[in-house]
């Protein structure tokens, strides 16, 4: 039972920051970013690349990781997303056309990390692999280091967007983007920047998943984003909270149902979203 | 004027009978004179145009986005091979295959009935994660139940020869697209249609929204289902849940249709056409850098020609109208 509560939460973190990060795009710029877990991938590449090569701290390396997929991501979006943006004459109109695009990239840049590590079909870079006792249950402790970690970025964007200026105008370009034009905000640069810190907190995810799992592959990306969009969904659009909450009540359901059958893992998250999309239809903190 | 109008119109109309009469004689004859590897392009392709025009049929018109149809998909190969192997075992009556496409195909429109009075409530993106969710739940549980309960994963089946796995699924296409013609014809795609400029007005007129909604989710579940039970006869003799389940047919039926331009007639056809063959002659002229390509085009498309290729032609056409417009009126003597 302890063991649930634990590994769940361990789950629960790392999930939710991957949907902090999506939740984020979404909810500013409205696109679906489909190709998120490519990013969480790319986090993982680049943490592995200097783990290898010059033997970085995976932990260090986050402040390598993150910029590097930061800028990366304020170009696309600035390359493909802007655009579409303006291209589009409705919301509907860009999201099939985002996901288009989406996919896209997608393909991109799965084949060409792949392209670059053919050798190297499968990466870890293993870090802290010791186990610790928690109330009597052996956890890893690079587990425990990742949740809290997790937990600590979460928390830190929260109060980005709480307390800072552009927080602010993030917040204002979600709720109202017109009048969030009216009073000045540039929601060009915001759209970009939201784009950026979505993929960044992808990156740093992914960057701390290669020390704990060692079946990274360039193919990846997808089963991340689909939980992400499962927390996201589950939580409801654009609430920050809602991806908290979101995140660690998927990640109890996936521990939960893998001491049962690890087979079965996907089926169970998916009808539990099923369910609870059936009954709240906008989420539990959907507007 | 009106008359000249009027015997434009027959005149472009019988053109395109005879052009598609052409095609169709062509694709039927195909077996004689094609190499079995364009055989086999040919029949991708029959298969991508089939799936588009059904996934267009009911998401196209309605733009209820739905990326689910590997779950009816794969139902249909799911269930033909099953009773291929049951059938082949002396369990099941051997049936033709017709019949058992049929049956595959009649139960993912009694499955899709029940999945979308419960899913279609819901819009937009919502609607797509939940189709999505749906059919990554039957995957998944396939997969447990072969793994965990039966022991064996994936089934075995008789094999079928390259003909009659061309000609299953070409005449499959066909039957799809005389069906989604007539249906889209009718009242019933007319209210489909409607229910796609805006629901609340349709539901305003009389049109009753859920039932219709339902019923064209589940007639385009079926034609999925069809010819997932054709494209059994093409597999070798094996089948398991990531083959028939594989998340591209989930994403293919959209992309393709996106890329021809939604919500018209020729746009799944066109856009299926095209991506299947670019992305086969990528495969072999790029070989492992095909899909980096692949994915850079579909971007450039998406940027370049957001309405898809149909909403390329129509533009430049409506662009050489006004042009040739604009350039005759200066000769006009005063």
């Amino acid at each position: 039972m302890i063991g649930i509560i634990i590994n769940g939460a361990i789950l629960g973190a790392i999930f939710s920051l991957i949907a902090v990060g999506l939740n984020l795009q979404y909810g500013v710029t409205r696109i679906l970013n489909i190709a998120h877990g490519e990013f969480l991938m790319l986090g993982s590449y680049i943490t592995y690349i200097f783990f290898t090569l010059y033997g970085v701290n995976p932990l260090v390396s986050l402040v390598i990781s993150g910029p590097i997929v930061f800028i990366l991501g304020i170009l696309i979006q600035i390359v493909v997303f802007r655009k579409l943006v303006h291209v589009s004459r409705s919301a509907e109109e860009l999201e099939s056309r985002s996901l288009l695009a989406c996919f896209g990239l997608t393909f991109i840049i799965q084949n060409v990390v792949a392209e670059i590590f053919r050798g190297t079909p499968i990466i870890s870079a293993p870090y802290l692999n010791v186990s610790t006792d928690i109330l009597g249950e052996p956890v890893p402790l690079n587990m425990i280091v990742v949740a809290v970690m997790s937990v600590i970025i979460s928390l830190v964007m929260y109060l980005v967007l709480r307390f800072t200026s552009i927080g602010l105008a993030m917040r204002a370009t979600v709720e109202e983007p017109a009048g969030a034009q009216l009073v000045g905000i540039n929601i060009f640069k915001i759209h970009a920047v939201s784009f950026g810190i979505g993929a960044l907190l992808a990156a740093l995810a992914g960057s701390m998943l290669v020390m704990i799992y060692s079946n990274i592959t360039p193919y990846i990306g997808p089963q991340y984003t689909f939980i992400a969009l499962a927390v996201i969904i589950l939580g409801g659009m654009g609430s920050f909270i809602g991806s908290l909450v979101g995140g660690f009540l998927i990640g109890y359901v996936y521990y939960a149902s893998l001491t049962i059958d690890a087979l079965i893992t996907l089926a169970v998250v998916y009808s539990f979203l099923i369910i609870l999309l059936i009954i709240r239809p906008k989420g539990l903190f959907g507007r | 004027m009106l008359r000249g109008k009027g015997l434009n119109l027959t005149k472009t109309r019988t053109r395109l009978i005879v052009l598609i009469a052409l095609i169709l004689v062509i694709l039927a004859f195909a077996p004689y004179f094609l190499s079995l590897y364009y055989l086999s392009i040919l029949r991708n392709l029959l298969m991508w145009l089939a799936l588009s025009i059904s996934w267009h049929f009911f998401s196209g018109s309605t733009k209820y986005i739905s990326l689910g149809s590997a779950a009816f998909f794969g139902i249909g190969i799911y269930f033909t091979a099953k009773y291929l192997q049951l059938s082949n075992a002396g369990d099941f009556p051997v049936l033709p295959l017709p019949v058992i496409v049929l049956l595959a195909g009649l139960v993912n429109f009694a499955l899709a009935l029940v999945i979308g009075l419960v899913t279609l409530r819901l819009r937009g993106i919502y609607f797509a994660i939940l189709t999505f969710s749906v059919s990554m739940v039957i995957s998944n549980v396939i997969q447990w139940w072969e793994i965990t309960i039966t022991g064996t994963r994936g089934t075995y089946f008789p094999l079928f020869d390259f003909q009659t796995a061309y000609y299953a699924i070409f005449a499959c296409t066909i039957v799809t697209l005389l069906l989604t013609t007539l249906l889209r014809r009718s009242k019933f795609g007319l209210a489909l249609k409607m229910i796609g400029e805006s629901e609340e007005a349709a539901v305003h007129v009389g049109v009753n929204a859920s039932f219709i909604k339902t019923l064209g989710f589940a007639i385009s579940a079926m034609l999925i289902g069809f010819m997932g039970g054709c494209f059994t006869t093409r597999l070798s003799g094996y089948v398991n849940s990531d083959i028939a389940f594989n998340s591209l047919y989930n994403f293919m039926p959209a992309v393709m249709t996106l890329l021809g331009g939604a919500g018209t007639v020729y746009g799944p056809i066109i856009g299926s056409t095209t991506m299947s063959l670019l992305s086969e002659y990528l495969r072999v002229a790029l070989s492992h850098y095909f899909l980096i390509i692949l994915g850079v085009i579909l971007i450039a498309i998406v940027i370049f020609m957001p309405d898809g290729i149909m909403g390329m032609v129509e533009k430049i056409k409506t662009t050489k109208l006004f042009r040739s417009k604009s350039a005759k009126a200066p000769e006009k003597p005063p």
